[in-house]
């Protein structure tokens, strides 16, 4: 019993991460068909905002000085502006383009986004302890589990009610779900493409500085590469969920969690190195199954 | 002053043309068709005057506006609505929904709610259907959503791109009943795409015909349900012409 509640702890904490990160990524692919490589980037930059600038070995806090009541909203901030930063000087001059051209701007985004924090924190790995009490562990249904990993859960369910809210109830996700629908049409009718695609970025820079502070917290390390192994798993679950689909990112990203930690629970000691390997080969199989996604946001296409 | 006016426009896709030098008029009020063959640039015509299609010549004019250069989203602000070819309705969305997604670029709170029960007034079937997903509908039904929609942006001019394509007759029927008392009732400007001379003189109103890219025709639309004209234009002049 205690094995059981531990392993649901651990699998539901990894798959709410994941689901956040694949949740950035689908809402921009949902409204403008790219897939952004440098949303990983942006999880970076957040945790590099909390430090001072510096390429000394040693991190000193900077921003994670800052009580959670004042840093939480300023970290959001932070990757809602950059975000919004990168459409207005990249990605807005390539609505026209190919999503392939797009998608190769994304990479070169990343990049130039990865040599600015190595330019300016160097490229050693920083140790930071940001809310080191969280990993205190606390006792529930006779497991042993981190704070975190309840908080982790209970933000992701918070985070994905508020943006279901958020997209059914008010105007601007109303506009947002008709223009990932139709985009087109929905200029027809008024809507503003601009202000569209500037909101589904903050909202996607938002998720980026949640995913974060959950990691660095999780971690206690600043990595100007951070981002790119979180990036690689979030699209893997955009792509299994079925690209662009939002309650299909979500459950995709859970299952891979799960998937990841049942794996490294249950597989003999000496495959478990090899956890990747038998992960993805999930993915392929999944894709081979369902190569629409498991929630293919076809479905909805108007009949004739 | 033409409520709208078309000068010279051209249209290419790449180095294909489209549309060459097309110009017409439709002043307040008026009901016109476009009508020719597939190809003619029917729907490169209402792109252009939407803002969804890019002109690479000539300008476009609605009350005095020049529409040509706009964003499709600053050309409905200006009163142009658009009820496109195949519905385009947003599937996923509720009726009701899909009905409201054009009405962020008005004000008048009160007159919107007022328009959407006008419209269940007038499609009972959205009414009753308005929390169900919009793409569950039957074909007609997303038509006349379709149109409803157009209607939510309040439009001084509307444009319906083949509203009888894909619907059975009596559906077809209805839905011309339904376009002509709206705009009796609201004095809206209708340019309809109706490939039929015969479904439009009944109808009634003015038509204009395009063929290759170009005007070639511009009367009554009983007339030229009577004339050969269209026939040539869509068979070279020997087939009969099949109902559509």
């Amino acid at each position: 019993m205690n094995n059981v509640a531990q392993l649901f702890f651990d699998a539901a904490s990894l798959g709410g991460i994941y689901a956040m990160a694949a949740l950035g990524i689908a809402l921009i692919f949902g409204v403008m068909n790219l897939v952004n490589f440098a949303h990983g980037d942006y999880i970076a930059v957040c945790v590099f905002a909390l430090i001072v600038p510096s390429s000394e070995a040693v991190a000193v806090m900077f921003l994670g000085h800052a009580p959670a009541v004042v840093l939480i909203p300023m970290l959001l901030g932070i990757g809602a502006l950059l975000a919004m930063a990168s459409e207005y000087v990249v990605f807005r001059h390539f609505r026209r383009a190919d999503p392939v051209a797009m998608m190769i701007a994304s990479f070169a985004l990343g990049f130039v986004i990865q040599n600015g924090l190595l330019a300016v924190y160097g490229g050693r790995p920083k140790a930071i302890s940001l809310w080191p009490d969280l990993n205190t562990p606390v006792a529930i249904a006779g497991a042993s589990v981190p704070l975190l990993q309840v908080i982790v859960i209970v933000a992701t369910l918070v985070v994905v009610c508020s943006l279901a809210l958020l997209l059914k109830k008010t105007r601007i996700g109303l506009e947002m779900r008709a223009a990932a629908e139709n985009f087109t049409m929905a200029r027809l009718l008024g809507v503003r493409a601009n202000v569209v695609i500037t909101g589904a970025f903050a909202l996607s820079g938002a998720l980026a500085a949640a995913v974060a502070m959950i990691m660095v917290t999780q971690t206690g390390v600043a990595d100007v590469r951070m981002g790119g192994q979180i990036m690689l798993v979030a699209f893997i679950a955009t792509v299994i969920g079925g690209m662009g689909s939002l309650p299909g990112a979500v459950a995709a990203g859970f299952l891979i969690g799960a998937v990841s930690v049942l794996l490294q629970a249950f597989l003999p000691l000496d495959a478990r190195p090899f956890r990747d390997a038998f992960l993805y080969t999930f993915v392929i199989v999944s894709l081979l199954l369902r190569p629409q996604g498991l929630f293919a946001s076809n479905t909805s296409k108007p009949r004739v | 002053m033409s409520k709208l006016g078309v000068f010279d426009v051209s249209v290419r896709y790449g180095k294909v043309p489209a549309l060459n030098d097309v110009s017409l008029h439709v002043e307040e009020g008026e009901r016109v068709f476009i009508s020719g063959p597939n190809g003619a640039g029917k729907s490169s015509l209402l792109g252009a005057i939407s803002g969804a299609v890019s002109t690479s010549h000539g300008r476009i004019e609605m009350d005095g506006d020049i529409l040509s250069g706009r964003p499709p989203e600053a050309i409905a602000r200006l009163g142009l609505s658009m009820v496109p070819e195949g519905r385009e309705i947003f599937g996923a969305l509720t009726v009701e929904e899909n009905l409201r997604v054009g009405v962020g670029i008005r004000r008048d709170k009160q007159a919107i709610e007022s328009d959407i029960s006008d419209i269940y007034d007038a499609f009972s079937i959205l009414g009753e259907r308005r929390h169900a997903n919009a793409g569950a509908l039957s074909g007609g039904q997303q038509q006349m959503l379709a149109i409803g929609r157009g209607l939510m942006t309040n439009p001084k001019l509307m444009m319906v791109d083949e509203p009888s394509l894909g619907l059975a007759p009596n559906i077809v029927d209805q839905v011309y009943e339904t376009l002509v008392a709206l705009q009796e009732e609201r004095g809206l400007t209708l340019l309809i795409v109706e490939q039929s001379s015969a479904r439009a003189a009944r109808v009634g109103g003015r038509m204009i015909l395009l063929r290759g890219g170009a005007v070639v025709g511009d009367g009554d639309a009983a007339e030229f349900a009577q004339q050969d004209l269209l026939k040539e234009a869509y068979f070279g002049g020997s087939q009969k012409e099949t109902a559509q």
